[in-house]
């Protein structure tokens, strides 16, 4: 019959790289309309990252993010940037884009200062719009002020910036030093049934609570915990390379290698913790990699809560689980000697 | 004197906000006057919302409309395609290889073996992985010869007819078998453990002397595959100065430059990467794979050489998660205080090296859990066998030793009559907490997680 589990699993997880550099660099030019392009080394790999910089570089300079346009990856063109890995992109690139905006606002203000008859330091950017702080009826569009800076004063607004998270290398004997700038963590629920006959496992219910800093975007957290989900089921219950006996894969192709597909689907819902941190771009950090890190564990300890069975290895197929199962029973047996009653259940 | 001023400029600007007439009286002439007087940087989150929002991604409607141009969507005139050969043996040395009879086929422009690269070997942290093979197989994926032909079938041909001749050496397959002293070497001379990591907090021993119950377990993983919708693919071209463009589906393309120019021997400003729309990397797309192989070929032919990984090449020939055997042993209070944990890590690290020492660090230092320990010992090691590359996967380790600590985890509240959720918000890390590595620990929000997951669960309603 058909039992039901529940599993909790929670993780910390690092942005970035171990103990290395890892810089990224951006550049944002304004141009004479008050739009923006925003050059960056990183490459969009379906993550949403491109529009996260877009959002990041218009928050910084009062645009909208569709008057942000983004040119990315290409090595003649843009910035270096260590890359689209170790969900770093949001938090080391994003702090990149958010410096860069930073200095090209920067040459705004002080061009648009003597127009306003204000110190640059009393401006701010926002709506489109230079203002003077507190005094927003003192205001000069943006798009007329960069086209002053650059056909009038003959300073364009293009700022450059680099960023790379601060760490400490860690002691070869002991392991102590600051390998990470900042971690995130999550919790996942899973709620499965089990056959005990079968040992098949259906995950129905998954709930994710993810730490990623500022959601810049809520839509692409969203779906990267959706994503992130479907390669943990992946990793729980179906996906293994599996060896012959001289080292070759036997499954190498996606008939006999099974992932979990939009069927296996279970119902997610999403939750994102409130979460501020100061040394991300307005306080974010990232959530590319989390979202797949606890699933596995939350469906493992489900499985095991629905039948009493622990299953040690990954994946967790019907086979292994109909034998954790037995086991169980059978050391349910051996401990309570010469009674029927053993043999009907799972061990205590 | 300073104190008093400026409450009594502040007064004054709020009045002036209070009145608009006042506040548009602002002096409109330089030199400024002191208005408005805090000259603070604005809040970021008072400015223009772009943050928070949940803004359409601009090539959303470009995939929508199936309009996104990936690698194998792009087209040069005149352009090949490459195939590469597969060892399809795990361990061997290359006696010979005999392409005679491709190149000799109608429509095959070029043969490429590994003899032919500048410098054969690359990786982002130990350039232990040959391009193509050249006198040693080390797992078997790894490719062996190349071709360009005028069509994909034409070069997937060629293929059949390059003889290969191979003396099989003895293959290492399991981790904790290539471990030991005799055990045949992956690399020789270098040792099968080619990287070691261990982090030490407190005192291990004293913390299970203290401890009223001592847990053990072993837990392992599989290996996996990334399996992005997109495979790998890339073109490789050259402008007649001498420069070569490649178009590739890199997730980082300045190192993939750096390796690009390093194995063909070129000055980086020769070397001009593009990366497209990705599709999909999880971690599979963080190095050069065929990359170099493409450019030779393109070399040698005069023409632009597009490459494209079968789904079955990227099985066997990219790079995979790490599959990681785990011992856990953990020593707790009566109630469920976690005093001393030991962890031991066995990374299977494939044939080459490839970004096992970042799997290995993040492994290790996330293997205690998101948990306040005062004692803990974790060591890791990561091993060459003679199988698929096992490098970056979305998680870094992380997904693996997460498996082990929340199943020990659940396993230590079952035998000590605690709830789950309840042990781990006894132990849950909280802001200024000690990391394993010493680092005292920021913006945490494991316990908020824990207990919003289960109030949206349930946790305490379905409680049977």
């Amino acid at each position: 019959m058909k039992r039901r589990g529940r599993g909790i699993a929670c993780m910390w997880y690092p942005i970035g790289f171990t103990v290395a550099a890892n810089p990224s660099a951006a550049t944002v030019k304004v141009n004479e309309d008050g739009t923006a392009t925003l050059l960056t080394g990183t490459v969009e790999t379906g993550q949403g990252s491109l529009t996260v910089l877009a959002q990041i570089a218009a928050e910084e300079l009062g645009v909208a993010t569709e008057d942000v346009h983004v040119v990315s990856a290409d090595t003649d063109v843009t910035p270096m940037d260590t890359g689209a890995i170790a969900s770093r992109t949001t938090y080391v690139t994003g702090n990149a884009t958010r410096l860069a905006a930073e200095k090209a606002k920067a040459i705004l203000f002080n061009v648009a200062a003597p127009m306003l008859g204000v110190r640059p330091d009393q401006l701010e950017a926002r709506d489109r719009k230079i203002q003077v702080k507190r005094f927003p009826q003192r205001q000069l569009p943006i798009s007329q002020v960069a086209h002053h800076a650059l056909f009038v004063k003959g300073d364009p607004p293009i700022g450059s910036a680099s960023f790379n998270p601060p760490t400490v290398a860690m002691d070869p004997e002991t392991g102590q030093g600051l390998p990470f700038a900042t971690y995130v963590y999550a919790t996942q629920i899973a709620e499965v049934d089990v056959d005990d006959e079968t040992g098949e496992v259906e995950v129905l219910r998954i709930v994710a609570s993810h730490d990623c800093g500022t959601a810049i975007n809520p839509m692409l957290v969203e779906g990267q915990i959706e994503g992130g989900i479907s390669m943990g089921i992946g990793l729980a219950l179906q996906e293994e390379i599996l060896f012959d006996d001289k080292g070759r894969q036997i499954n190498p192709n996606l008939t006999n290698y099974i992932m979990p597909t939009s069927l296996d689907m279970p119902e997610i819902e999403v939750d994102i913790v409130p979460s501020y941190d100061p040394t991300g771009p307005f306080g974010a950090k990232g959530v590319g990699e989390p979202t797949s890190v606890p699933t596995a564990a939350a469906i493992l300890n489900a499985i095991h809560d629905a039948v009493g069975a622990r299953v040690h290895s990954l994946p967790a197929t019907a086979e292994k689980v109909l034998a954790a199962i037995k086991e169980s029973r059978v050391q349910g047996t051996k401990q309570l000697p010469g009674t029927r009653r053993a043999i009907a259940g799972p061990a205590a | 004197m300073n104190d008093k001023l400026r409450v009594t400029e502040k007064e004054l600007t709020q009045e002036a906000l209070r009145d608009p007439t006042e506040a548009l009286r602002v002096p409109v002439v330089t030199p400024p006057v002191p208005y408005p007087i805090e000259t603070l940087v604005p809040e970021v989150r008072q400015q223009t919302p772009a943050v928070g929002q949940r803004a359409t991604r601009p090539d959303g409607r470009l995939h929508g409309l199936g309009q996104t141009r990936y690698i194998d969507d792009l087209t040069f005139p005149g352009m090949l395609h490459a195939k590469i050969k597969r060892a399809g043996i795990a361990s061997a040395l290359i006696k010979r290889i005999d392409t005679s009879e491709a190149e000799a086929m109608p429509g095959v422009m070029a043969v490429l073996t590994g003899r032919e690269i500048p410098v054969n070997s690359f990786g982002p942290s130990l350039q232990d992985q040959p391009v193509l093979c050249d006198e040693r197989v080390f797992h078997a994926g790894d490719g062996v010869a190349a071709v360009a032909a005028v069509t994909e079938q034409i070069a997937l041909e060629a293929l059949e007819k390059i003889k290969v001749e191979y003396e099989p050496l003895p293959a290492v397959l399991d981790p904790l078998e290539a471990m030991k002293d005799d055990a045949p070497k992956v690399h020789p001379p270098a040792s099968n453990i080619y990287s070691h990591k261990i982090i030490k907090k407190g005192d291990l021993e004293k913390g299970f002397a203290e401890s009223d119950h001592i847990f053990e377990a072993r837990f392992s993983t599989q290996m996996v595959e990334h399996v992005p919708l997109e495979p790998h693919a890339s073109i490789g071209m050259w402008d007649s100065n001498g420069r070569l463009t490649v178009y590739s589906s890199l997730g980082r393309i300045t190192l993939g430059r750096t390796d690009i120019a390093r194995t063909l021997r070129l000055p980086i400003n020769r070397v001009h990467v593009v990366a497209t729309i990705v599709g999909g990397n999880f971690g599979g797309k963080n190095e050069i794979t065929q990359e170099p192989v493409v450019a030779l070929l393109a070399k040698k032919t005069g023409r632009p050489v597009k490459a494209v990984y079968s789904r079955g090449e990227e099985f066997t020939s990219s790079t995979t998660r790490h599959p990681i055997i785990m011992d856990y042993k953990t020593g707790v209070s009566r109630d469920g205080r976690i005093l001393a944990r030991q962890v031991k890590l066995y990374l299977d690290g494939g044939a080459y090296c490839s970004w096992s020492e970042t799997t290995l660090g993040k492994a290790c230092i996330l293997s205690p859990g998101p948990y306040n320990i005062e004692n803990v010992e974790a060591e890791a090691f990561v091993i060459y066998t003679n199988k698929t590359v096992t490098g970056a996967m979305r998680g870094f380790g992380a997904p693996q030793v997460c498996f082990a600590y929340e199943s020990h985890m659940d396993d230590i509240a079952k035998a000590l009559g605690i709830d789950p959720l309840e042990i781990r918000l006894r132990n849950a890390f909280s802001e200024g907490s000690i990391s394993p590595t010493g680092q005292v620990l920021h913006s945490v929000v494991v316990r908020e997680s824990l207990e919003r997951a289960a109030e949206r669960y349930g946790w305490q309603e379905s409680q049977s």
